[in-house]
């Protein structure tokens, strides 16, 4: 449990995976061209890129909620075939239960787990805890505000130890300071559990602030345009020489990207 | 304390309306010195709802008209919730089936009477039957409207915490998500029983409320014929706020 007894990362692996859809209308959508990469075991990744550049697609085939068209995923030494507790999942929109109380939602993946009772609840008091929510256990989850059904959500998704953690731009909602705020909580629990995690955001300060390496991604269809390792100790300054470099950096591939997804989007809208 | 004053609040507007209706009514019969036995006075219906609470028949009526309804009901929902379910989640089966209800569902329960009558004869199956049309189709719709508008983040948030099996999934996800529609589902149809199985009195029974009524209609007494129908809206009332209290109290809400 916790800090006692981490249950460490495991490495992703991304071989050749491409996503082509079909629309609406029938035309085959080329959402993600052949991507290559390796994630280290305990590393926290952060994927930027403009909108409908694939990363969704990305994170949502790694999460196993869809098939790769090509390709494979593997993680450790296992192929990703469907969605697994062992790999957790923050979303934008929180996803909590509404008809269970804040415990009860952090209770689900424990009793899936077949955890008993009274241990449930003492994981997910401990795991509340970690998120400053200890006095909210018993409430219902239409009681919270947005930033504290996003501490529930981080809860949830590290109380049943799983070895890999996706984020689908989990603080895309809230308010900057509530963002800034949870962004803190997020690397505390992370440097204590040592998971494996997966960030999505649109946010470049918050992809350099978090990330141990940032994927930028190219517009559709969507591939790796560059990586950057980050290397500013932990807690990073946003206002530091440094930070502003890579904040330079990334802006500029983004840049470049940004121009030909409004010239895609033009294009589409015009047709 | 609080909840009682709240129960009262909702019950203070329904009395004020009932007075109301009784002066208008007392007034209608004062004006046109309405034929008693056509229109006769509140006071004298009244008398006539204690007598017939005193001999057993109003309690005994309404007991049978509630049972053919609830039974008919239950039955709709032991079939209309997991259909609706299933259907909610298949493409392919609402492809199916969809059709089929939408063909059914503009002919009104009303209109399986004669079939009804002709099929089952004049006893408890007749009734049951046109009970089960009037509330199957409410329920089935609301649980398939209420599966359909499970937001697919929880689903997938289920996948991720262990939901590895359907079966596990429509329990502790697809379930309860869809439950607040399905009660409102169940809310409604227990309306629509309630006034098919009335109907379905009226034409052929020897008991219930709808018996009561087309019988004082017969006797040429329309004192009895309204203790009949204000026993209806009374209890419509009562099984309405029923319903609501249980959505409140019991069901999740966002």
């Amino acid at each position: 449990m916790g800090n006692s007894n981490p249950s460490s990362g495991k490495p992703i692996t991304i071989r050749d995976v491409s996503k082509i859809y079909e629309s609406k209308n029938g035309d085959l959508v080329e959402a993600l061209t052949p991507v290559n990469m390796e994630i280290a075991a305990g590393e926290f990744v952060v994927i930027v890129g403009p909108s409908g550049c694939g990363k969704s697609t990305l994170l949502y085939m790694l999460a196993g909620f869809s098939k790769p068209t090509d390709g494979k995923i593997s993680v450790g030494a296992d192929l990703i075939t469907g969605p697994d507790i062992d790999r957790g999942m923050v979303f934008q929109s929180y996803a909590l239960f509404p008809w269970l109380s804040v415990a009860g939602n952090v209770e689900f993946g424990l009793e899936r787990k077949g955890v008993p009772k009274t241990e449930r609840r003492a994981i997910a008091l401990q795991y509340l805890q970690t998120v400053g929510l200890q006095d909210f256990v018993d409430k219902q989850v239409s009681e919270l505000s947005g930033g504290m059904k996003q501490r529930v959500a981080i809860a949830r998704a590290f109380a049943t130890e799983p070895s890999i953690i996706f984020m689908d731009e989990p603080f895309g909602a809230l308010d900057a300071l509530t963002r800034r705020f949870l962004q803190k909580e997020l690397l505390r629990i992370w440097q204590a559990h040592k998971k494996t995690v997966v960030f999505i955001t649109h946010s470049v300060p918050e992809a350099i602030f978090l990330g141990d390496r940032i994927i930028v991604m190219t517009a559709r269809p969507g591939n790796i345009k560059s990586e950057i390792r980050v290397d500013l100790p932990h807690p990073r300054d946003t206002t530091s020489d440094g930070f502003r470099n890579y904040e330079r950096r990334i802006y500029a591939d983004l840049d470049d990207e940004l121009v030909k997804a409004f010239d895609l989007e033009g294009r589409a809208a015009g047709a | 304390m609080k909840r009682i004053a709240f129960g009262l609040r909702g019950v203070v507007p329904l009395l004020l309306a009932a007075t109301a209706i009784v002066i208008v009514w007392q007034m209608v019969v004062v004006i046109t010195r309405a034929e008693p036995s056509l229109l006769p006075a509140p006071w004298s219906v009244a008398k006539t709802f204690a007598h017939l609470v005193g001999t057993g028949e109003l309690l005994i009526d309404t007991g049978v008209s509630l049972a053919r309804v609830v039974s008919a009901w239950l039955l709709s929902a032991i079939v209309a919730i997991p259909l609706g379910l299933a259907m909610g989640r298949s493409r392919a089966l609402e492809r199916i089936v969809d059709p089929v209800i939408e063909l059914f569902r503009p002919i009104s329960p009303l209109a399986w009477i004669p079939l009804a009558i002709l099929w089952f004869g004049i006893g408890e199956t007749g009734k049951v039957f046109i009970v089960i049309i009037g509330t199957f189709f409410p329920i089935l719709l609301a649980t398939v409207a209420g599966v359909k508008s499970i937001d697919s983040v929880l689903v997938h948030a289920g996948q991720v915490l262990g939901c590895n099996t359907p079966a596990s999934l429509f329990r502790k996800v697809i379930l309860p998500a869809s439950l607040p529609s399905i009660v409102v589902g169940l809310r409604i149809s227990f309306g629509t029983g309630w006034a098919a199985i009335i109907a379905a009195e009226l034409v052929a029974a020897r008991s219930g409320l709808g018996y009561l009524i087309s019988n004082g209609m017969e006797i040429l007494r329309a004192d009895q014929v309204l203790v009949g129908m204000i026993m209806i809206g009374v209890l419509g009332v009562c099984f309405d706020a029923f319903f609501r209290y249980l959505n409140r109290r019991v069901i999740w809400s966002t």
